[in-house]
């Protein structure tokens, strides 16, 4: 259990890159946490980061599973959910000045993104924006695995350094 | 939430090692953005790693030894991983912004833009004194060391902590919650004719469909998201600006003044208190005692301002109860004296 503790933060970030959500390793670390609750006395694990890894590992395996079935539903709730915030018509009261900083910051990214090298841009668009695989993203582009890898990194990179 | 885990003295308590570093406390504005540069590079590098298929448990004690090797790597990390969501939640918009060949001139499109809004507002104007009278109002309350669950007609879901009173209106073109001295997490349901708003004090929160906690404790207010994205705001004529919230971020108020502050925020953290745990991580200790007040039998006060200010990281167990403040004196750099109206902690 100390060791869950002292690595739930950490399992979280990685797994939250896993799931591609921050809720979602969240839940699993929650689940985790029930889980290593149920387990007998830590003295005996030998290497218990590794353990937790296996157990965060498995856990995220079925997630994927259930949310393969649920996933479709999930994604058009997010897409219908981001949507609306700039659409007038369902706030009655629309609050102008957080609509504007939504647009202004959407502009500001898009500028940003705009001034990414053409190649990069485009493996960004590719695999975050169109959500295609690296390696689907390889094959649309005709490069390989790790230079898609490398134009994900360095389009977030530029990003993060002008926006943060 | 679990019967039978909590009771286990210190095994449930943990102090972390060092200060966790985001988490919007000003940790952000502690360690300079200015020399991230090679950590921002390898965060980034770790996120696009992370999405291979073949990641294994090789991966993972690497990513947590670099992690664990720099308070910056985590900070790094943790912003990188910030805007990766928020790229995600925009990506519809962006990917629509982005097929346009040729971007119109700044200019323009902002002309476009605030001839929208203007219109918008004034339609606004014309359709919001409008009053449900007829919806029924529930008033939902607990008391000390209580947590409850409702759920309303409309499906949304409110777990209630402990020592907290909110009333509810669903009307049918908005749905209302005005929150008294309360901590709760909402999980809303999707209604996008029927918006959902939190009135806090002097800040209103609105939502069409997500999961966060919005607390308003001795004054000071603050919402952290776990799902979706929410709007806070001041209320009717209070001062100040309004804020969009996404996914892991957290607001952060004391009621009166005209600032806010927006920062990073554990929804894992926030949300800890519904299945008995209270998280902190870096939290000054006002807001624990704010907390602890709520399950203690015996009220709880800080001497002073620089023990009110203290950082405390650690996790209680709620099912303490009044055994909270003596597990608090053990953890934390306070002394407890007793005096006739309760207890009183003092920075050692």
């Amino acid at each position: 259990m100390r060791h869950y503790l002292e690595k739930r933060a950490n399992l979280v970030r990685f797994f939250a890159a896993r799931l591609n959500s921050s809720a979602a390793a969240e839940d699993l670390a929650q689940e985790l946490y029930l889980k290593i609750a149920a387990l007998p006395a830590e003295d005996e694990i030998q290497n218990p980061s590794a353990l937790l890894y296996r157990m965060g590992s498995n856990l995220m395996l079925d997630r994927l599973r259930q949310e393969r079935r649920a996933g479709a539903r999930e994604g058009a709730w997010v897409a219908a959910a981001t949507t609306r915030l700039g659409d007038e018509e369902i706030h009655d009261e629309p609050p102008a000045d957080e609509v504007l900083a939504a647009r202004q910051r959407l502009n500001l990214l898009l500028s940003e993104l705009n001034t990414l090298p053409p190649r990069m841009r485009r493996a960004f668009q590719l695999h975050k924006l169109e959500g295609l695989s690296h390696v689907e993203t390889a094959r649309a582009m005709g490069i390989s695995v790790s230079a898609v890898e490398k134009h994900v990194s360095g389009a977030l990179k530029t990003l993060l350094s002008r926006l943060g | 939430m679990q019967p039978g885990r909590g009771a286990r003295g210190f095994g449930d308590v943990y102090i972390t090692e060092r200060p966790w570093p985001p988490d919007g406390h000003g940790a952000m504005n502690q360690i300079s953005d200015q020399g991230l540069d090679a950590e921002r590079d390898a965060a980034t590098q770790w996120l696009a790693r992370l999405e291979r298929p073949d990641v294994g448990e090789a991966d993972w004690l690497a990513f947590d030894a670099w992690l664990e090797a720099s308070p910056r790597h985590k900070l790094a990390y943790d912003q990188a991983l910030a805007l990766w969501s928020e790229l995600d939640a925009l990506a519809p918009d962006l990917a629509q912004g982005l097929v346009a060949p040729v971007q119109p001139a700044a200019g323009r499109r902002w002309m476009v833009m605030a001839g929208g809004l203007a219109a918008a507002g004034l339609v606004a104007a014309v359709a919001v004194p409008w009053q449900d009278l007829t919806a029924p109002t529930t008033t939902y309350q607990t008391a000390k060391g209580e947590r409850k669950t409702v759920v309303l007609a409309d499906g949304t879901r409110i777990d209630l902590n402990a020592g907290s009173r909110l009333t509810v209106h669903l009307g049918s073109r908005e749905r209302r919650v005005e929150m008294a001295d309360a901590e709760a997490i909402f999980d809303v349901a999707k209604d996008s004719r029927r918006p959902f708003l939190i009135t806090a004090g002097d800040r209103t929160i609105r939502v069409v469909g997500t999961q966060f906690d919005v607390r308003r404790r001795d004054g000071r207010q603050s919402v952290v998201v776990a799902r979706g994205v929410v709007e806070v705001r001041p209320t009717g004529d209070a001062p100040g600006r309004g804020y969009r919230l996404t996914v892991g971020q957290r607001l952060d108020h004391r009621e009166g003044e005209v600032e806010a502050r927006v920062g990073l925020g554990s929804p894992e953290a926030a949300f800890s208190w519904r299945t008995g745990r209270l998280v902190y991580r870096g939290e000054p200790l006002a807001n624990v005692v704010a907390d602890l007040n709520q399950y203690a039998d015996r009220p709880i006060r800080v001497a002073d301002a620089r023990t009110a200010d203290l950082a405390f990281s650690g996790v209680l167990a709620a099912s303490e109860g009044s055994n909270l403040v003596r597990t608090l004196t053990l953890i934390a750099p306070v002394t407890s004296t007793e005096t006739p109206d309760g207890l009183l902690l003092r920075a050692k």
